[in-house]
Protein backbone atom coordinates (compact mmCIF):
# COMPACT_ATOMS: atom_id res chain seq x y z
CA UNK A 1 0.00 0.00 0.00
CA UNK A 2 1.81 3.49 -0.99
CA UNK A 3 -0.77 5.87 0.39
CA UNK A 4 -2.54 4.91 3.61
CA UNK A 5 -6.42 5.78 3.28
CA UNK A 6 -9.38 6.97 6.14
CA UNK A 7 -11.28 3.89 4.76
CA UNK A 8 -8.32 1.45 5.40
CA UNK A 9 -8.16 2.65 8.81
CA UNK A 10 -11.44 2.41 9.72
CA UNK A 11 -11.79 -1.01 8.39
CA UNK A 12 -8.29 -2.26 10.38
CA UNK A 13 -10.56 -0.63 13.74
CA UNK A 14 -13.76 -2.34 12.57
CA UNK A 15 -11.75 -5.48 12.05
CA UNK A 16 -9.65 -5.16 15.27
CA UNK A 17 -11.79 -3.64 17.70
CA UNK A 18 -11.37 -6.39 20.88
CA UNK A 19 -7.36 -6.09 19.93
CA UNK A 20 -7.56 -2.28 19.89
CA UNK A 21 -9.38 -2.27 22.91
CA UNK A 22 -7.03 -4.39 24.92
CA UNK A 23 -3.83 -2.65 23.78
CA UNK A 24 -5.64 0.29 24.48
CA UNK A 25 -5.91 -0.95 28.16
CA UNK A 26 -2.75 -1.79 28.44
CA UNK A 27 -0.79 1.16 26.92
CA UNK A 28 -2.92 3.47 29.61
CA UNK A 29 -2.59 6.21 30.77
CA UNK A 30 0.84 7.42 28.76
CA UNK A 31 -0.67 5.28 26.07
CA UNK A 32 3.01 3.58 25.98
CA UNK A 33 2.70 -0.42 25.95
CA UNK A 34 5.76 -2.68 26.42
CA UNK A 35 6.99 -4.56 23.80
CA UNK A 36 6.69 -8.04 25.21
CA UNK A 37 3.09 -7.39 26.35
CA UNK A 38 2.35 -6.52 22.66
CA UNK A 39 4.23 -9.11 21.17
CA UNK A 40 1.87 -11.47 23.96
CA UNK A 41 -1.67 -9.49 22.84
CA UNK A 42 -0.58 -10.00 18.80
CA UNK A 43 0.29 -13.50 19.49
CA UNK A 44 -2.65 -14.53 21.64
CA UNK A 45 -5.43 -12.93 19.41
CA UNK A 46 -4.49 -14.52 16.41
CA UNK A 47 -5.10 -17.92 18.04
CA UNK A 48 -8.06 -17.12 17.56
CA UNK A 49 -8.90 -14.62 15.26
CA UNK A 50 -8.86 -13.96 11.14
CA UNK A 51 -7.47 -11.84 9.45
CA UNK A 52 -4.26 -11.96 11.71
CA UNK A 53 -2.43 -9.09 13.15
CA UNK A 54 1.01 -8.24 13.03
CA UNK A 55 3.61 -5.75 14.45
CA UNK A 56 4.47 -4.61 10.89
CA UNK A 57 0.63 -4.15 10.02
CA UNK A 58 0.44 -2.00 13.26
CA UNK A 59 3.05 0.15 12.16
CA UNK A 60 1.22 0.57 8.34
CA UNK A 61 -1.88 2.21 9.71
CA UNK A 62 0.43 4.33 12.01
CA UNK A 63 -1.74 2.58 14.90
CA UNK A 64 1.91 2.96 16.69
CA UNK A 65 5.12 2.94 16.28
CA UNK A 66 8.87 1.70 17.87
CA UNK A 67 10.79 4.24 20.58
CA UNK A 68 14.23 3.56 21.57
CA UNK A 69 13.41 2.07 23.92
CA UNK A 70 11.85 -0.59 22.44
CA UNK A 71 8.24 0.27 23.77
CA UNK A 72 5.34 1.10 21.24
CA UNK A 73 4.06 4.65 21.69
CA UNK A 74 0.51 4.51 19.80
CA UNK A 75 -0.34 6.89 17.86
CA UNK A 76 -1.43 10.42 19.57
CA UNK A 77 -4.21 10.58 16.68
CA UNK A 78 -6.05 6.82 17.42
CA UNK A 79 -5.26 7.19 21.59
CA UNK A 80 -7.79 10.39 21.14
CA UNK A 81 -10.01 8.80 18.84
CA UNK A 82 -10.14 5.64 21.02
CA UNK A 83 -10.80 7.73 24.31
CA UNK A 84 -13.86 8.74 22.50
CA UNK A 85 -14.23 5.54 21.15
CA UNK A 86 -14.89 3.48 24.58
CA UNK A 87 -15.34 6.41 26.80
CA UNK A 88 -12.74 5.99 28.19
CA UNK A 89 -10.53 9.34 29.19
CA UNK A 90 -6.98 10.30 31.19
CA UNK A 91 -7.08 12.83 33.15
CA UNK A 92 -4.73 15.72 32.81
CA UNK A 93 -3.43 17.66 35.79
CA UNK A 94 -5.29 21.21 35.48
CA UNK A 95 -2.11 23.04 35.31
CA UNK A 96 -1.74 21.35 31.86
CA UNK A 97 -5.18 22.90 31.02
CA UNK A 98 -4.57 26.09 32.09
CA UNK A 99 -1.42 26.74 30.02
CA UNK A 100 -3.28 25.62 27.29
CA UNK A 101 -6.05 28.55 27.59
CA UNK A 102 -3.86 31.17 28.15
CA UNK A 103 -3.27 31.23 24.47
CA UNK A 104 -7.28 32.40 24.09
CA UNK A 105 -6.38 35.55 26.03
CA UNK A 106 -2.71 35.91 23.48
CA UNK A 107 -4.67 35.17 20.67
CA UNK A 108 -7.91 37.28 21.62
CA UNK A 109 -5.10 40.39 22.46
CA UNK A 110 -3.62 40.13 18.77
CA UNK A 111 -7.51 39.70 17.23
CA UNK A 112 -8.69 42.92 18.89
CA UNK A 113 -5.20 44.89 16.97
CA UNK A 114 -5.10 43.20 13.87
CA UNK A 115 -5.49 45.44 10.82
CA UNK A 116 -5.31 42.73 8.11
CA UNK A 117 -8.74 41.01 7.10
CA UNK A 118 -6.88 37.94 6.26
CA UNK A 119 -4.78 37.44 9.55
CA UNK A 120 -8.25 38.38 11.45
CA UNK A 121 -9.44 34.99 9.59
CA UNK A 122 -6.94 32.77 10.81
CA UNK A 123 -6.78 34.35 14.29
CA UNK A 124 -11.00 33.81 14.45
CA UNK A 125 -10.17 30.23 13.35
CA UNK A 126 -8.10 29.68 15.75
CA UNK A 127 -9.55 30.96 18.61
CA UNK A 128 -12.80 29.11 17.29
CA UNK A 129 -10.58 25.71 17.53
CA UNK A 130 -9.40 26.27 21.08
CA UNK A 131 -12.06 26.98 22.44
CA UNK A 132 -12.95 23.33 21.32
CA UNK A 133 -10.60 21.63 22.31
CA UNK A 134 -10.97 23.29 25.87
CA UNK A 135 -14.40 22.49 25.77
CA UNK A 136 -13.77 18.90 24.80
CA UNK A 137 -10.91 18.83 27.72
CA UNK A 138 -13.10 20.25 30.47
CA UNK A 139 -16.26 17.16 29.89
CA UNK A 140 -13.64 14.62 29.40
CA UNK A 141 -12.17 15.31 33.00
CA UNK A 142 -15.64 15.92 34.37
CA UNK A 143 -16.82 12.17 33.20
CA UNK A 144 -13.78 10.82 33.99
CA UNK A 145 -13.35 12.36 37.73
CA UNK A 146 -17.67 11.12 37.81
CA UNK A 147 -17.29 7.88 36.91
CA UNK A 148 -14.32 6.96 39.41
CA UNK A 149 -16.00 9.57 42.31
CA UNK A 150 -18.79 6.51 41.77
CA UNK A 151 -16.35 3.88 41.98
CA UNK A 152 -15.28 4.91 45.06
CA UNK A 153 -18.23 5.35 46.68
CA UNK A 154 -19.88 2.35 45.76
CA UNK A 155 -16.63 0.40 47.74
CA UNK A 156 -14.88 -0.97 44.46
CA UNK A 157 -12.50 -3.63 45.56
CA UNK A 158 -9.64 -1.36 44.98
CA UNK A 159 -11.01 0.76 47.45
CA UNK A 160 -11.67 -1.29 50.01
CA UNK A 161 -8.52 0.16 51.79
CA UNK A 162 -10.12 2.67 54.01
CA UNK A 163 -6.81 5.06 54.19
CA UNK A 164 -6.69 4.16 50.15
CA UNK A 165 -9.93 5.73 49.49
CA UNK A 166 -9.47 8.76 52.04
CA UNK A 167 -6.14 9.18 49.69
CA UNK A 168 -8.16 8.98 46.64
CA UNK A 169 -10.79 11.81 47.51
CA UNK A 170 -8.76 14.49 49.22
CA UNK A 171 -6.15 13.99 46.26
CA UNK A 172 -8.84 14.94 43.69
CA UNK A 173 -10.64 17.54 45.62
CA UNK A 174 -6.71 19.58 45.81
CA UNK A 175 -5.49 18.18 42.78
CA UNK A 176 -8.44 18.73 39.88
CA UNK A 177 -11.23 19.82 41.59
CA UNK A 178 -10.69 23.10 43.17
CA UNK A 179 -7.84 24.00 40.22
CA UNK A 180 -10.73 23.35 37.84
CA UNK A 181 -13.25 25.20 40.06
CA UNK A 182 -10.59 28.20 39.97
CA UNK A 183 -10.17 27.83 35.85
CA UNK A 184 -13.82 27.99 35.34
CA UNK A 185 -14.51 30.42 38.27
CA UNK A 186 -17.22 33.16 36.70
CA UNK A 187 -15.78 36.39 38.66
CA UNK A 188 -12.54 35.70 38.47
CA UNK A 189 -10.41 37.84 35.66
CA UNK A 190 -7.86 35.30 34.57
CA UNK A 191 -10.18 32.72 34.33
CA UNK A 192 -11.44 31.05 30.89
CA UNK A 193 -14.99 31.59 31.80
CA UNK A 194 -13.90 35.36 31.52
CA UNK A 195 -12.42 35.00 28.36
CA UNK A 196 -15.44 34.07 27.15
CA UNK A 197 -17.28 36.77 28.42
CA UNK A 198 -15.17 38.94 26.76
CA UNK A 199 -15.22 37.79 23.48
CA UNK A 200 -18.45 37.31 23.43
CA UNK A 201 -18.98 41.07 24.10
CA UNK A 202 -16.56 41.51 21.23
CA UNK A 203 -18.33 39.63 18.68
CA UNK A 204 -21.88 40.20 19.44
CA UNK A 205 -20.46 43.79 17.66
CA UNK A 206 -18.22 42.87 15.18
CA UNK A 207 -20.61 40.38 13.75
CA UNK A 208 -22.47 43.44 12.28
CA UNK A 209 -20.10 46.26 11.88
CA UNK A 210 -17.11 43.92 10.38
CA UNK A 211 -16.09 45.31 7.43
CA UNK A 212 -16.56 42.74 4.80
CA UNK A 213 -19.12 40.20 4.61
CA UNK A 214 -16.87 37.13 5.08
CA UNK A 215 -15.20 39.30 8.08
CA UNK A 216 -19.24 39.33 9.54
CA UNK A 217 -19.57 35.19 8.67
CA UNK A 218 -16.47 34.63 10.98
CA UNK A 219 -17.45 37.05 13.86
CA UNK A 220 -20.84 35.33 13.71
CA UNK A 221 -19.40 31.72 14.02
CA UNK A 222 -16.88 32.83 16.99
CA UNK A 223 -19.48 34.22 18.65
CA UNK A 224 -21.79 31.18 18.51
CA UNK A 225 -18.99 29.17 19.78
CA UNK A 226 -18.60 30.66 22.47
CA UNK A 227 -22.38 30.82 23.29
CA UNK A 228 -22.57 27.41 23.16
CA UNK A 229 -19.30 27.15 25.14
CA UNK A 230 -20.74 29.03 27.55
CA UNK A 231 -23.47 27.04 28.30
CA UNK A 232 -21.36 23.79 27.67
CA UNK A 233 -19.43 24.98 31.09
CA UNK A 234 -22.74 26.17 32.90
CA UNK A 235 -23.42 22.67 32.64
CA UNK A 236 -20.08 21.19 33.39
CA UNK A 237 -19.45 23.55 36.45
CA UNK A 238 -22.64 22.77 37.90
CA UNK A 239 -21.39 18.89 37.80
CA UNK A 240 -18.61 19.77 39.20
CA UNK A 241 -20.17 22.22 42.37
CA UNK A 242 -23.17 20.32 42.83
CA UNK A 243 -22.38 16.86 42.51
CA UNK A 244 -18.88 16.22 42.55
CA UNK A 245 -17.66 18.20 45.38
CA UNK A 246 -20.26 17.62 47.81
CA UNK A 247 -19.49 13.45 46.84
CA UNK A 248 -16.29 13.75 47.64
CA UNK A 249 -16.34 15.53 50.53
CA UNK A 250 -18.79 13.31 51.61
CA UNK A 251 -16.11 9.90 50.97
CA UNK A 252 -13.57 12.29 52.88
CA UNK A 253 -15.84 12.96 55.57
CA UNK A 254 -16.99 9.10 55.85
CA UNK A 255 -14.07 7.29 55.58
CA UNK A 256 -12.57 9.53 58.36
CA UNK A 257 -15.07 8.50 60.87
CA UNK A 258 -14.88 5.10 59.86
CA UNK A 259 -10.96 5.25 60.03
CA UNK A 260 -11.12 6.68 63.25
CA UNK A 261 -13.53 4.04 64.72
CA UNK A 262 -11.07 1.74 63.30
CA UNK A 263 -7.79 2.71 65.60
CA UNK A 264 -10.70 2.90 68.55
CA UNK A 265 -12.09 -1.04 68.00
CA UNK A 266 -8.41 -1.85 67.99
CA UNK A 267 -6.98 0.09 70.51
CA UNK A 268 -10.38 -0.55 72.90
CA UNK A 269 -8.51 -2.57 75.91
CA UNK A 270 -5.59 0.87 75.72
CA UNK A 271 -7.81 3.67 76.23
CA UNK A 272 -4.40 6.03 76.32
CA UNK A 273 -3.98 4.97 72.47
CA UNK A 274 -7.32 6.46 71.76
CA UNK A 275 -5.43 10.07 71.91
CA UNK A 276 -8.53 11.23 71.89
CA UNK A 277 -10.88 11.15 75.35
CA UNK A 278 -13.62 8.94 75.10
CA UNK A 279 -16.91 11.16 75.53
CA UNK A 280 -17.98 11.28 78.92
CA UNK A 281 -21.37 11.54 79.96
CA UNK A 282 -22.39 11.32 83.36
CA UNK A 283 -24.00 8.47 84.72
CA UNK A 284 -27.46 8.54 86.41
CA UNK A 285 -27.25 10.62 89.74
CA UNK A 286 -29.43 10.71 92.55
CA UNK A 287 -29.14 12.87 95.22
CA UNK A 288 -29.47 16.54 96.35
CA UNK A 289 -27.48 19.21 95.16
CA UNK A 290 -24.32 19.63 97.82
CA UNK A 291 -20.97 20.95 97.26
CA UNK A 292 -18.43 18.30 95.99
CA UNK A 293 -16.40 19.26 99.09
CA UNK A 294 -19.26 18.31 101.60
CA UNK A 295 -19.66 15.12 100.06
CA UNK A 296 -15.91 13.87 100.20
CA UNK A 297 -16.00 15.18 104.19
CA UNK A 298 -19.19 13.37 105.08
CA UNK A 299 -17.70 10.28 103.13
CA UNK A 300 -14.55 10.46 105.67
CA UNK A 301 -17.01 10.67 108.28
CA UNK A 302 -19.32 7.80 107.59
CA UNK A 303 -16.33 5.70 106.75
CA UNK A 304 -15.22 5.87 110.10
CA UNK A 305 -18.11 3.33 111.08
CA UNK A 306 -17.58 1.61 108.26
CA UNK A 307 -16.23 -1.86 109.62
CA UNK A 308 -17.66 -4.44 107.03
CA UNK A 309 -16.49 -5.32 103.93
CA UNK A 310 -17.78 -3.06 101.29
CA UNK A 311 -20.45 -4.50 98.85
CA UNK A 312 -21.15 -3.53 95.18
CA UNK A 313 -24.46 -2.60 94.42
CA UNK A 314 -25.21 -2.46 90.80
CA UNK A 315 -28.53 -0.65 90.37
CA UNK A 316 -30.67 -1.82 87.25
CA UNK A 317 -32.33 0.78 85.21
CA UNK A 318 -36.15 0.68 85.10
CA UNK A 319 -37.26 1.53 82.37
CA UNK A 320 -40.60 4.16 81.92
CA UNK A 321 -42.92 2.25 79.90
CA UNK A 322 -44.12 4.91 77.17
CA UNK A 323 -47.01 3.79 75.60
CA UNK A 324 -46.19 3.72 71.55
CA UNK A 325 -48.40 3.58 68.84
CA UNK A 326 -48.62 0.80 66.57
CA UNK A 327 -46.75 1.82 63.44
CA UNK A 328 -48.45 -1.57 61.68
CA UNK A 329 -52.12 -0.49 62.48
CA UNK A 330 -51.98 3.34 61.37
CA UNK A 331 -49.65 2.05 58.37
CA UNK A 332 -52.74 0.07 57.11
CA UNK A 333 -54.75 2.83 58.28
CA UNK A 334 -52.51 5.36 56.08
CA UNK A 335 -52.55 2.66 52.94
CA UNK A 336 -56.48 2.97 53.13
CA UNK A 337 -56.09 6.19 52.05
CA UNK A 338 -54.61 5.46 48.75
CA UNK A 339 -53.15 9.14 48.79
CA UNK A 340 -52.58 11.00 51.69
CA UNK A 341 -51.81 15.00 50.88
CA UNK A 342 -49.99 16.16 53.95
CA UNK A 343 -48.45 13.26 55.72
CA UNK A 344 -47.26 15.31 58.85
CA UNK A 345 -51.13 16.48 59.63
CA UNK A 346 -52.66 13.39 59.02
CA UNK A 347 -50.18 11.62 61.28
CA UNK A 348 -51.25 14.34 64.18
CA UNK A 349 -55.12 13.81 63.32
CA UNK A 350 -54.48 9.80 63.48
CA UNK A 351 -53.26 10.23 66.55
CA UNK A 352 -55.51 12.52 67.57
CA UNK A 353 -58.45 10.31 67.53
CA UNK A 354 -56.47 8.06 69.46
CA UNK A 355 -54.71 10.39 72.58
CA UNK A 356 -54.84 14.13 73.74
CA UNK A 357 -51.04 13.57 74.43
CA UNK A 358 -49.44 13.00 71.92
CA UNK A 359 -45.73 13.62 72.50
CA UNK A 360 -42.79 14.17 70.69
CA UNK A 361 -41.74 10.16 70.26
CA UNK A 362 -45.36 9.20 69.89
CA UNK A 363 -45.44 11.57 66.97
CA UNK A 364 -41.99 10.56 65.33
CA UNK A 365 -42.20 6.90 65.82
CA UNK A 366 -45.45 7.12 63.30
CA UNK A 367 -43.72 9.76 61.57
CA UNK A 368 -41.18 7.62 60.64
CA UNK A 369 -43.34 5.70 57.94
CA UNK A 370 -42.19 7.97 55.81
CA UNK A 371 -38.96 6.06 55.45
CA UNK A 372 -41.02 2.14 54.81
CA UNK A 373 -39.73 1.79 51.47
CA UNK A 374 -43.03 0.64 49.86
CA UNK A 375 -44.27 4.22 50.08
CA UNK A 376 -43.20 7.51 47.94
CA UNK A 377 -42.81 10.46 49.60
CA UNK A 378 -43.23 14.02 47.31
CA UNK A 379 -42.34 17.41 48.54
CA UNK A 380 -44.71 20.10 46.78
CA UNK A 381 -43.62 23.15 48.46
CA UNK A 382 -41.12 24.83 50.90
CA UNK A 383 -44.37 25.92 53.09
CA UNK A 384 -44.14 24.73 57.03
CA UNK A 385 -46.86 25.03 59.58
CA UNK A 386 -46.16 24.25 62.95
CA UNK A 387 -47.42 21.57 64.94
CA UNK A 388 -47.85 21.62 68.88
CA UNK A 389 -47.18 18.45 70.33
CA UNK A 390 -47.17 17.80 74.13
CA UNK A 391 -43.52 18.40 74.59
CA UNK A 392 -42.80 20.17 71.72
CA UNK A 393 -43.15 22.43 68.55
CA UNK A 394 -42.25 21.09 65.31
CA UNK A 395 -42.02 23.11 61.94
CA UNK A 396 -43.16 20.94 59.38
CA UNK A 397 -43.13 20.28 55.75
CA UNK A 398 -46.07 19.56 53.32
CA UNK A 399 -45.71 16.06 52.31
CA UNK A 400 -47.76 14.43 49.62
CA UNK A 401 -47.50 10.29 50.43
CA UNK A 402 -48.93 7.03 48.55
CA UNK A 403 -48.13 3.75 47.99
CA UNK A 404 -45.61 2.70 45.80
CA UNK A 405 -47.04 0.46 42.83
CA UNK A 406 -44.84 -2.97 42.84
CA UNK A 407 -43.83 -4.44 39.32
CA UNK B 1 -32.87 34.55 95.12
CA UNK B 2 -32.76 34.63 91.22
CA UNK B 3 -35.39 33.17 89.09
CA UNK B 4 -35.36 30.12 87.35
CA UNK B 5 -37.14 28.96 83.89
CA UNK B 6 -40.76 26.79 84.65
CA UNK B 7 -38.74 23.62 83.74
CA UNK B 8 -35.85 24.02 85.85
CA UNK B 9 -36.83 20.95 87.57
CA UNK B 10 -37.38 18.93 84.53
CA UNK B 11 -34.11 20.02 82.97
CA UNK B 12 -32.09 19.24 85.86
CA UNK B 13 -33.16 15.78 86.73
CA UNK B 14 -33.10 14.72 83.19
CA UNK B 15 -29.43 15.58 83.13
CA UNK B 16 -28.44 14.57 86.27
CA UNK B 17 -30.15 11.04 84.96
CA UNK B 18 -27.38 10.76 81.99
CA UNK B 19 -30.11 11.80 79.01
CA UNK B 20 -29.42 13.77 76.21
CA UNK B 21 -31.44 16.81 75.72
CA UNK B 22 -32.50 17.07 71.84
CA UNK B 23 -33.50 19.78 69.57
CA UNK B 24 -36.42 20.62 69.20
CA UNK B 25 -37.34 19.79 72.51
CA UNK B 26 -38.49 23.05 74.90
CA UNK B 27 -35.96 22.09 77.03
CA UNK B 28 -32.98 22.06 74.59
CA UNK B 29 -34.10 26.20 73.75
CA UNK B 30 -34.19 27.04 77.78
CA UNK B 31 -30.74 25.88 78.23
CA UNK B 32 -29.41 27.57 75.32
CA UNK B 33 -31.41 30.61 76.18
CA UNK B 34 -29.73 30.23 79.97
CA UNK B 35 -25.99 28.69 78.57
CA UNK B 36 -24.41 30.60 80.75
CA UNK B 37 -26.13 30.39 83.75
CA UNK B 38 -26.74 26.59 83.63
CA UNK B 39 -23.06 25.92 82.63
CA UNK B 40 -22.08 27.73 86.41
CA UNK B 41 -24.78 25.68 88.22
CA UNK B 42 -24.40 22.37 87.02
CA UNK B 43 -20.26 22.70 87.27
CA UNK B 44 -20.56 24.35 91.12
CA UNK B 45 -23.25 21.90 92.13
CA UNK B 46 -21.99 18.84 91.18
CA UNK B 47 -18.45 19.79 88.70
CA UNK B 48 -20.32 18.29 85.66
CA UNK B 49 -19.59 19.86 82.19
CA UNK B 50 -22.67 21.31 80.41
CA UNK B 51 -22.02 20.49 76.62
CA UNK B 52 -23.75 22.42 74.49
CA UNK B 53 -23.87 21.10 70.65
CA UNK B 54 -25.61 22.06 67.79
CA UNK B 55 -28.49 19.59 67.77
CA UNK B 56 -28.52 17.69 71.79
CA UNK B 57 -27.14 18.59 74.80
CA UNK B 58 -25.50 16.82 78.10
CA UNK B 59 -23.38 16.73 81.33
CA UNK B 60 -20.04 14.91 81.32
CA UNK B 61 -17.78 14.54 83.57
CA UNK B 62 -13.97 13.48 83.42
CA UNK B 63 -14.24 11.44 86.62
CA UNK B 64 -16.80 9.25 84.81
CA UNK B 65 -15.16 5.91 83.97
CA UNK B 66 -18.08 4.86 82.30
CA UNK B 67 -17.80 1.45 80.15
CA UNK B 68 -21.28 1.34 79.41
CA UNK B 69 -20.13 4.56 76.71
CA UNK B 70 -17.35 2.50 75.82
CA UNK B 71 -19.51 -0.12 75.25
CA UNK B 72 -22.05 2.35 73.00
CA UNK B 73 -18.72 3.43 70.76
CA UNK B 74 -17.50 -0.27 70.33
CA UNK B 75 -21.18 -0.93 68.98
CA UNK B 76 -21.44 1.98 66.52
CA UNK B 77 -18.36 1.51 65.10
CA UNK B 78 -18.78 -2.07 64.03
CA UNK B 79 -22.19 -1.50 63.28
CA UNK B 80 -20.83 1.24 60.92
CA UNK B 81 -18.14 -0.94 59.50
CA UNK B 82 -20.67 -3.61 59.11
CA UNK B 83 -22.98 -1.29 56.83
CA UNK B 84 -19.99 0.11 54.97
CA UNK B 85 -18.78 -3.56 54.19
CA UNK B 86 -22.42 -4.47 52.79
CA UNK B 87 -21.97 -1.27 50.35
CA UNK B 88 -24.43 0.54 52.73
CA UNK B 89 -24.13 4.44 53.25
CA UNK B 90 -23.64 3.95 56.44
CA UNK B 91 -23.93 7.83 58.11
CA UNK B 92 -27.09 8.27 55.85
CA UNK B 93 -28.60 5.08 57.69
CA UNK B 94 -27.27 5.44 61.15
CA UNK B 95 -28.52 9.52 60.69
CA UNK B 96 -32.00 8.81 59.37
CA UNK B 97 -32.77 5.40 58.43
CA UNK B 98 -34.14 2.76 61.24
CA UNK B 99 -33.32 -0.95 62.07
CA UNK B 100 -34.90 -3.69 63.28
CA UNK B 101 -33.61 -4.94 66.65
CA UNK B 102 -33.16 -8.22 65.61
CA UNK B 103 -31.90 -8.19 61.98
CA UNK B 104 -29.30 -5.54 63.69
CA UNK B 105 -28.03 -8.47 66.75
CA UNK B 106 -27.91 -11.21 63.88
CA UNK B 107 -25.82 -8.53 61.41
CA UNK B 108 -23.24 -7.94 65.18
CA UNK B 109 -23.14 -10.95 65.84
CA UNK B 110 -21.88 -12.76 62.33
CA UNK B 111 -19.27 -9.87 62.70
CA UNK B 112 -15.71 -10.91 62.81
CA UNK B 113 -15.50 -8.30 65.43
CA UNK B 114 -18.53 -10.18 67.62
CA UNK B 115 -15.58 -11.27 69.43
CA UNK B 116 -15.43 -7.74 70.72
CA UNK B 117 -18.94 -7.44 71.47
CA UNK B 118 -20.10 -10.16 73.01
CA UNK B 119 -17.32 -9.51 76.77
CA UNK B 120 -19.01 -6.08 76.61
CA UNK B 121 -23.02 -4.81 77.83
CA UNK B 122 -24.34 -5.26 73.79
CA UNK B 123 -24.35 -8.88 74.47
CA UNK B 124 -27.29 -8.62 75.66
CA UNK B 125 -28.98 -6.41 72.92
CA UNK B 126 -32.00 -6.08 73.71
CA UNK B 127 -31.26 -4.59 77.22
CA UNK B 128 -28.46 -2.68 75.91
CA UNK B 129 -30.93 -0.86 73.58
CA UNK B 130 -33.27 0.02 76.23
CA UNK B 131 -30.49 1.32 78.59
CA UNK B 132 -29.45 3.92 75.87
CA UNK B 133 -33.43 4.82 75.01
CA UNK B 134 -33.33 5.81 78.48
CA UNK B 135 -30.48 8.45 78.01
CA UNK B 136 -32.24 9.50 74.79
CA UNK B 137 -29.38 8.08 72.37
CA UNK B 138 -31.82 6.12 70.61
CA UNK B 139 -35.89 5.74 70.25
CA UNK B 140 -37.65 2.17 70.07
CA UNK B 141 -40.37 1.65 67.86
CA UNK B 142 -42.04 -1.70 68.59
CA UNK B 143 -39.30 -4.23 67.12
CA UNK B 144 -37.46 -0.90 65.39
CA UNK B 145 -34.96 1.68 66.80
CA UNK B 146 -33.62 3.96 65.32
CA UNK B 147 -30.65 6.85 66.74
CA UNK B 148 -31.38 10.09 67.68
CA UNK B 149 -28.92 13.36 66.81
CA UNK B 150 -27.07 12.57 69.46
CA UNK B 151 -25.24 9.70 67.91
CA UNK B 152 -23.05 13.25 66.45
CA UNK B 153 -21.21 12.78 69.39
CA UNK B 154 -19.50 9.42 68.51
CA UNK B 155 -18.97 10.60 64.98
CA UNK B 156 -17.21 13.71 65.99
CA UNK B 157 -15.22 11.54 68.52
CA UNK B 158 -14.07 9.48 65.30
CA UNK B 159 -13.25 11.88 63.65
CA UNK B 160 -11.13 13.55 66.03
CA UNK B 161 -8.86 10.07 66.41
CA UNK B 162 -8.45 9.82 62.71
CA UNK B 163 -7.62 13.65 62.95
CA UNK B 164 -4.99 12.52 65.16
CA UNK B 165 -3.63 9.64 64.18
CA UNK B 166 -3.11 11.72 60.24
CA UNK B 167 -1.58 14.34 61.92
CA UNK B 168 1.08 11.78 63.73
CA UNK B 169 1.36 9.84 60.85
CA UNK B 170 2.33 13.46 59.08
CA UNK B 171 4.99 14.13 61.70
CA UNK B 172 6.35 10.64 61.38
CA UNK B 173 6.48 10.93 57.31
CA UNK B 174 8.49 14.57 58.15
CA UNK B 175 11.09 12.82 60.45
CA UNK B 176 12.06 10.43 58.58
CA UNK B 177 12.48 12.39 55.34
Amino acid sequence: MIKLSGKYILKFLQNHYEFVQDAFNYSKPDFIIDSNILEKLIEEYNISNDPKISVTKLIDVKFCRQLPTKDFKINRSYADFLQFLFDDFTLDLPQTLKERYKTIFELFTALKTEPKASKTIVLIQNIINIIDVFLNDIHRQTQRLLSDTESLKVNADEYSDLSKRLEKAVFWIDEYIEPLNKILEKGHPESFYSALVEIQKYTSEKQYIADSFKLKREYNKLYGSVVYARAELDQNLQKLTRELRPLLDRIKSDSIILSGFYHFVENVDYPENYIVPIPSPIKKTKGSAIFKEFYSEAEFFVDQFNYKTSAVYYEEQVEELEWLPDSTYFKEQLLKEDKVEDFYLWCFDALKKHTDEITLSKYFSLTNLLLEEDLIAEYKTDERITIDLKDASIKIPKVRVYERVSN
Amino acid sequence: MREYPIEHNKIVSELLDGKFIISPSPLFYTIQELEDDYTEFFIKSFNYKLNLEAEFIYLSSDEVNEKRTRDFTLFLAILSRELDYSGKNFRDKIELGSFDINETEELLRQSSKWEILEKTTVSEFDKFIKTWRSKNLIEIDGNKFKFTKAVKLFFTFAMEIAEEKLKEKTNEEKATA
